[in-house]
């Protein structure tokens, strides 16, 4: 069962990327992306990692894309224009990512055929090398959001 | 559900999310792509994790996210004061500094 989950949500979530990336218009683009972080995080929780499933949907899904929505709602969709479609850069582009995917295949396949740990890792268990070896890493973590945070008021804010 | 699945799964966001980078013009359609490529390694991140049964990988993963926060917050407010400035978000016309 839990391959059939696997399996279904890696396509949704791949889709949904694709659908992301080349629809002309942004607002339904972000809704796709949004579908795609979710389908990601199913794929977590098929795999057994239960809190990064959680995160994900809830930092990636609930903060990072509806803060491009909010930014979004403050522009005039009108006045973005088309973008014409490049075959130099459509073939750059397919040409580079297709030579990336290959290369990412043939980097995993001595792992072709391994088995993964079934154990289901919530958020008692990463909470013991998070708060214990990586405790060092978490409170810089926690300084960078808070720069990050006055940066952003800092750069958006209106000159008077 | 083996550990080359998670490879297959990472390849081919990272792949999606690079066409996007190299294609798109508008600057919102290329921060979705960044989005996509930050979450291909973390795919990759949660496979290993699994494949060698520690938790590291995952842990990193939790560190990636607050980044990728962080990054989406800046980087908003540099676009938004961006299109204040110029009424547009194409990169064509931010070409103020190019040679």
């Amino acid at each position: 069962m839990r391959e059939v989950f696997f399996y279904l949500f890696a396509f949704l979530s791949v889709a949904f990327a694709v659908i992301s990336v080349t629809h002309k218009n942004v607002i339904k683009g972000g809704l796709a992306l949004l579908s795609s972080f979710i389908a990601l995080g199913a794929v977590y929780f098929t795999a057994g990692a239960e809190f990064i499933g959680i995160v994900q949907v809830i930092v990636y899904g609930g903060a990072i894309v509806v803060l491009y929505l909010f930014a979004l709602m403050t522009m005039d969709l009108k006045s973005f224009g088309k973008e014409p479609l490049r075959a130099l850069s459509l073939a750059v582009g397919g040409a580079v990512s297709l030579v990336l995917f290959v290369s990412v295949l043939y980097a995993g396949y001595r792992f072709y055929g391994g088995s993964l740990t079934a154990g289901i890792s919530g958020a008692k268990e990463i909470a013991l090398p998070l708060f214990y070896r990586f405790l060092l890493p978490f409170e810089v973590i926690s300084v960078l959001l808070l720069v990050a945070t006055v940066g952003a008021v800092a750069v958006g804010r209106r000159e008077e | 559900m083996t550990p080359f699945d998670f490879f297959v799964l990472s390849g081919l966001l990272f792949a999606v999310g690079l066409f996007g980078v190299i294609v798109r013009r508008n600057v919102i359609s290329l921060f979705f792509s960044l989005e996509l490529l930050l979450n291909s390694a973390n795919v990759l991140l949660v496979g290993f994790s699994k494949l060698h049964g520690n938790l590291f990988g995952e842990v990193f993963v939790f560190f990636v996210l607050a980044v990728a926060a962080a990054e989406a917050a800046v980087g908003l407010a540099i676009v938004v004061a961006l299109y204040r400035y110029r009424k547009s978000v194409n990169t064509e016309d931010f070409s103020l500094l190019r040679w």
